[in-house]
C-alpha cells in the first residue's frame, strides 16, 4: 500500500516535472528567458519573511476552494462552480461586515455564516437538477459562474457602491475583521480555518460511514447503491456542501485580506482551488500542499510582472499543462485496464 | 407598444443572425463530438485560440482570409491535443477540456502581453477585418428587407449554410453514420470494423474547424479587436445547447438562435439604459434555464424507458418460469 501511494506521488511529481519543462520551452517562445523567470518566480514566493507570509495568504482561498473541489470529486460531482460561489460568498460576508452593527467575533462569525449559505444557495439549483434529472452539473455550474460574477458587480457598483468610491462596497466594520496572525503581513485566520476544513475533511471521509458512502457513489455509484446508498439525495448534499465551502472561501477573502468586496475581487482562485484538488487526486490532505504549490506561484507571479516582461498569466498555462501531462501520465500507466471501463475522475 | 416597435424590428433580427453566427458555429463543431460519444467541454478554449490567432494572421499578413486561416489553425491544434489526450490515452475529458480552456485563456494573455506588450485588448494595430457580402438584388427584391439576408461576412453565411450539410452528412454520407455509430453504439462500430480511434479523431478535429472559424467570427467579424476571454462563455452556452438538442444540427440550429436573440436583445436593452450588468447576465440565465426546463422535460422519457425496462424484465422472469403459469 505504501509503495502504491509512493508511485502515484511520484507519478505526479515527474508530470510536474515535464509541465515545467513544457512551461520553460513558453516562456522561451515569448522571449523570456525560462531561467530568469523561475528565479524571480522563486525569490518572489520565498524571499523573504513577508514573501512567504504573502504565499501563505495567497494559498488560503487556494487551499479551501481545493477542498470544496475534492468534496466534489468525492462523490463524483464536477463542481466546477466554486470561482461564481466564492463570489457570492464573499459579497454576502462583505454585506454583513458593512451593514449590520454586531459584537466582534459574533460579527465575523455571522459573515462567514451568510458566506456559507450563500456559497450553497447559489449551487443548490444546479445541485438539485443534477441529483433529480442528471442535469449535467459540469455544464450548469460553469455557466452559473457568469451569472455570479455579474451579479455581485451589480451589487456592488449598483446598490451598494461606496461613495466616491471604485466599484467597491463600503469597508466592513472592524468587528466583522478575521484577525491577522502576524503584524508584517496581511496573512490571517483563514489559513487556520483552510488547514482545519482541509484535515477535519479528510477525517471525515476516513472515519465515518457517510465519507465511506460518498467515497462509494464517487468511485462506484452502481455498488453504493446495491448497498443502500441514497444516490440521488446525497449527490445533492454533496453538491451543497461542495458550494458551501466554495462560499466560505470568500467570506474568508472578503473579511480577512480585502476588508470589502471589490468587483473582481479573487480571480480564479476558484479554478485553482480545482486545479489544487485535481492534482492532488481529490485528497483534501494532499491539496494542502498542492494548494501551497500554487499559492506559492501566484505570489511569485505578482514579482515577475514587475521584474521580467513575462505576464503573470504565464503561471495559468504552467498549471494548465501541469493538469494536462498529470492526465495523461497516469493513463499510460494504467491504459490496460482503463480501455474497457468507463473513464474516471481520477486520472 | 412604441417602445417594443423600438426593440423589435429588422435591425434587430438582423442582429440576432449576427450573434447566432459563432455560437451557432461553435455548436456544429460540438455536435461531431457529441454525436461520435465525446463530451467536449473545450469548445470555449478552441474558440478564444482561434480569436486570438486570427487577430495575430490578420496583422502579419495583412489580410483577413489568412487571418481566418491562422485562427482555424490553432484551434485545430487544440483539437489535436483534446483527442490525443482523450482518446488515446484515455484521460477524463471533462478534466481535459477544462485544463485546455484554463490553457488557452493564459496562453493568449501572456502572448499578447509578450507580443503587444499589452493586457486587456488588441485594438488598431493593422487588424483586418471580413468583408461584408452585399448580395446583389437583395436591396431590389426585398427593400428595407434587405439586411436579412445581405451584408453579412462569409462567416455567417458558411455557419447558416452548414446547418443543412451537416444533416445531409449524418444522413447520406459514410464518415456521418460511423460517426453516429461511434457515439451510440461503440461495440457495434468495433464489430463492423470500424476504427472508434480513428473516427473520434476525425470528429474532433472538425470541431476544432468550425470552432476556429467561430473564434474568427468572434474577433473578425463584426468587430476587429480582440479581448481577454473574448469569448465569454459561448462554448460553455454551445455544450449546454448541445446536451439538450443531442447534436441534431437543426435542434441546435433553434437553440443557438435563442441564444442569438438573447444576445441580441440584451445589447438592445443595454442602450435603453438597463443596468449592462443585469442584462448581460441574460444569455447565461436562458442558457440554465433551457438547460433545466428541458432536462426536466425529458423525465417522461426516463420514466417510460424505465418502465419499458421493468416490463421487459418482468417478462422475460414470466417466459423462463417453468411450467408456464400464463393467465389466460
Amino acid at each position: 500500500m505504501m509503495n502504491d501511494r509512493l508511485r502515484a506521488v511520484s507519478g505526479q511529481v515527474i508530470a510536474v516535472a515535464v509541465a515545467l519543462v513544457m512551461g520553460a520551452i513558453i516562456i522561451l517562445m515569448v522571449g523570456e528567458s525560462p531561467v530568469r523567470v523561475f528565479m524571480t518566480l522563486l525569490r518572489g514566493t520565498f524571499g523573504d519573511q513577508a514573501k512567504i507570509a504573502g504565499t501563505l495568504l495567497q494559498t488560503t482561498p487556494i487551499l479551501i476552494c481545493g477542498v470544496a473541489a475534492c468534496i466534489g470529486l468525492r462523490g463524483g460531482m464536477f463542481n466546477v462552480g466554486i470561482e461564481g460561489q466564492l463570489f457570492l460568498g464573499g459579497f454576502a460576508a462583505a454585506w454583513v461586515g458593512f451593514a449590520f452593527p454586531l459584537p466582534a467575533g459574533i460579527h465575523t462569525l455571522a459573515g462567514l455564516a451568510l458566506a456559507v449559505v450563500a456559497g450553497a444557495a447559489w449551487v443548490a439549483i444546479p445541485a438539485y437538477f443534477r441529483a433529480r434529472y442528471n442535469t449535467n452539473e459540469v455544464v450548469s455550474t460553469i455557466l452559473s459562474n457568469y451569472v455570479a460574477v455579474l451579479l455581485t458587480s451589480y451589487f456592488t457598483i449598483f446598490l451598494f457602491k461606496r461613495p466616491g468610491g471604485w466599484s467597491e462596497t463600503p469597508p466592513i466594520l472592524p468587528t466583522a475583521y478575521l484577525p491577522e496572525l502576524f503584524d508584517f503581513s496581511r496573512l490571517n485566520w483563514g489559513l487556520v480555518i483552510g488547514l482545519v476544513l482541509a484535515i477535519g475533511t479528510a477525517l471525515v471521509f476516513r472515519y465515518t460511514s457517510w465519507g465511506y458512502g460518498v467515497t462509494m457513489v464517487g468511485s462506484a455509484p452502481k455498488f453504493a447503491e446495491y448497498g443502500g446508498v441514497n444516490v440521488k439525495r446525497q449527490g445533492f448534499v454533496v453538491l451543497l456542501l461542495s458550494g458551501a465551502v466554495g462560499g466560505l472561501a470568500g467570506g474568508v477573502e472578503t473579511l480577512g485580506v480585502h476588508h470589502r468586496f471589490m468587483e473582481g475581487f479573487a480571480p480564479g482562485f476558484g479554478f485553482d482551488g480545482l486545479i489544487a484538488a485535481l492534482l492532488a487526486n481529490g485528497s483534501p490532505v494532499a491539496t494542502i500542499f498542492t494548494a501551497l504549490f500554487f499559492g506559492a506561484l501566484r505570489n511569485g507571479s505578482l514579482l515577475l510582472e514587475v521584474d521580467t516582461g513575462a505576464s503573470r498569466e504565464i503561471i495559468t498555462v504552467i498549471q494548465a499543462l501541469i493538469i494536462l501531462s498529470v492526465s495523461a501520465q497516469v493513463l499510460v500507466r494504467r491504459r490496460g485496464d482503463s480501455q474497457a471501463g468507463e473513464r474516471r475522475w481520477k486520472f | 407598444m412604441e417602445i417594443l416597435d423600438k426593440l423589435v424590428n429588422v435591425a434587430l433580427i438582423a442582429a440576432t443572425l449576427r450573434t447566432t453566427a459563432p455560437i451557432l458555429l461553435v455548436a456544429l463543431g460540438g455536435s461531431f463530438t457529441t454525436k461520435a460519444g465525446i463530451f467536449n467541454i473545450g469548445l470555449e478554449g478552441q474558440m478564444l485560440a482561434g480569436a486570438f490567432f486570427a487577430v495575430l494572421g490578420s496583422i502579419w499578413t495583412g489580410s483577413a482570409f489568412a487571418g481566418v486561416a491562422c485562427g482555424v489553425a490553432a484551434a485545430l491544434v487544440f483539437a489535436l491535443v483534446f483527442a490525443v489526450l482523450v482518446v488515446s490515452f484515455r484521460a477524463n475529458e471533462v478534466v481535459v477540456g477544462l485544463a485546455l480552456n484554463i490553457l488557452a485563456g493564459g496562453m493568449t494573455i501572456s502572448l499578447m502581453k509578450a507580443i503587444f506588450g499589452t493586457r486587456g485588448s488588441i485594438v488598431g494595430q493593422g487588424i483586418v477585418g471580413l468583408p461584408k457580402v452585399q448580395l446583389p438584388g437583395a436591396r431590389a427584391v426585398l427593400g428595407s428587407w434587405a439586411p436579412l439576408i445581405s451584408g453579412f461576412t462569409p462567416i455567417v453565411y458558411v455557419a447558416f449554410i452548414a446547418v443543412p450539410l451537416l444533416v445531409l452528412f449524418y444522413n447520406r454520407t459514410r464518415l456521418g453514420l460511423y460517426i453516429r455509430v461511434v457515439g451510440e453504439k461503440p461495440e457495434a462500430a468495433e464489430a463492423l470494423g470500424i476504427s472508434i480511434t480513428r473516427v473520434r479523431y476525425t470528429a474532433s478535429l472538425l470541431c476544432g474547424l468550425l470552432a476556429g472559424l467561430a473564434g474568427a467570427h468572434l474577433s473578425l467579424g463584426y468587430i476587429t479587436m480582440f479581448t481577454e476571454n473574448m469569448s465569454s462563455g459561448r462554448g460553455f452556452m454551445a455544450v449546454a445547447i448541445l446536451i439538450f438538442s443531442n447534436g441534431d444540427p437543426l435542434k441546435v440550429l433553434a437553440g443557438c438562435l435563442l441564444f442569438g436573440f438573447a444576445d441580441a436583445f440584451s445589447l438592445r436593452l443595454q442602450t435603453f439604459g438597463y443596468p449592462s450588468y443585469l442584462v448581460l447576465t441574460v444569455p447565461y440565465v436562458v442558457a440554465l434555464t433551457a438547460l433545466f426546463a428541458l432536462s426536466y422535460r425529458a423525465r417522461p422519457k426516463i420514466i417510460k424507458e424505465t418502465l419499458a425496462l421493468m416490463q421487459k424484465l418482468l417478462s422475460a422472469d414470466r417466459n423462463t418460469e417453468p411450467g408456464g403459469k400464463h393467465p389466460s
